[in-house]
């Protein structure tokens, strides 16, 4: 899904929903297997060949970002599709896996400080707390998954060759 | 607690990390072209710089500053950070694979951000106790959030404006960069910190 963090991404006519462009690769059952489609650097320097944002090895890079959704377009493998999630759930997403484990981290640290101990008992109350977010966090990402906030949508085919391919065959 | 709040002032505003100290530049031009994803990549960030910084603290308190090696520190910081970006990756993809499938776009961005490794120097040249530290540092990543997500917003307005040809893209980004710096130089008197 994180074709959707991308370059490819873009703000869709509902502007509810952030959209991006993924191809299939592979169908099992009635389910098809999306990958997100590789983008460039963002071009800005000297440096674009070997910048980071392509993640270091790409392919495996693409491939452990693969994700599912049902069949119900008729689609084979090569097609190109876009798929939408809704804003909102990206950043109830971000908050999840990200804000909550660092607010409860300072909660317990800075509790801790307040209580009177050391450096070393905050250090030891900040990774508590740290842990204790990161166990709500799965569960709340559970929830999340649950009621189908993170899961992405079909919305349209794409047209066109896609990142590194030609217009005429 | 109210010299807690400075210190947040004080970093997140006053002394912002891409404004004031001109660091994370690169992602901040190149992954504020929509408010979503700088969101994402802002919050990705602010939680590796606290994660690292705990990490550079425990390192400079009890190895490098005990055993006079500070020429060590830039090498054994970076390798740090790459450890919290790595570490940060399992622990997402371990607690939510969808989350991690959703947001782990932006952590090998993080490995690369200078800003991540600055706020480490910065807090060790604070010489500050470890909750000070932590707070610095999830203080001044708040502020590189925020000043992420404020340039993508302004981003997605000239992107719909008349902009002449030569303007178009990178240049009117930095011309819009300088003026919202203009602006956080309002904040120079809040705090001495």
């Amino acid at each position: 899904m994180s074709g959707l963090g991308g370059g490819g991404m873009a703000v869709s006519d509902r502007a509810d929903l952030v959209e991006g462009t993924v191809r299939v690769v592979a169908l099992e059952g009635g389910m098809a297997m999306l990958e997100p489609e590789q983008t460039t650097s963002c071009g800005g320097c000297g440096s674009a060949a070997v910048c980071g944002e392509k993640g270091g090895n790409s392919a495996q890079w693409l491939q452990a970002r693969r994700f599912a959704i049902a069949n119900d377009h008729d689609l084979v493998v090569g097609d190109r599709i876009v798929v939408g999630i809704a804003e909102g759930s990206l950043l109830r997403g971000a908050v999840a896996a990200y804000g909550l484990p660092l607010l409860t981290m300072l909660a317990g640290g800075i509790t801790a400080q307040q209580m009177g101990g050391g450096d070393g008992a905050s250090a030891a109350a900040a990774i508590a707390g740290l842990v204790t977010g990161l166990v709500i966090a799965r569960f709340w990402s559970r929830r999340l998954l649950a009621q189908g906030d993170l899961s992405p949508r079909f919305l349209r085919r794409a047209f066109g060759p896609g990142p590194g391919g030609e217009c005429h065959s | 607690m109210q010299e807690m709040i400075l210190l947040i002032v004080s970093a997140a505003l006053v002394n912002n990390v891409i404004l004031a100290r001109f660091l994370g530049l690169c992602s901040f031009m190149g992954v504020t072209t929509r408010v979503d994803t700088a969101v994402g990549m802002g919050l990705a960030t602010t939680f590796c710089i606290t994660v690292s910084a705990m990490g550079d603290w425990g390192l400079e308190r009890y190895l490098l500053e005990p055993y006079d090696l500070g020429y060590l520190r830039t090498v054994t910081f970076i390798l740090i950070v790459a450890a919290s970006v790595q570490f940060t990756e399992m622990v997402v993809r371990k607690v939510s694979p969808p989350l991690f499938k959703l947001l782990g776009i932006y952590l090998p961005l993080i490995t690369t951000n200078c800003a991540v490794l600055g706020v480490s120097l910065l807090l060790v040249e604070g010489k500050m106790g470890f909750i000070s530290s932590v707070v610095f540092a999830f203080a001044s990543s708040l502020g590189y959030s925020l000043v992420m997500i404020l340039f993508a917003g302004l981003r997605e307005r000239v992107a719909l404006a008349e902009v002449p040809r030569l303007f178009a893209g990178p240049p009117i980004g930095f011309i819009t960069a300088s003026l919202l710096a203009l602006a956080f130089m309002g904040f120079s008197g809040m705090s001495t910190n």
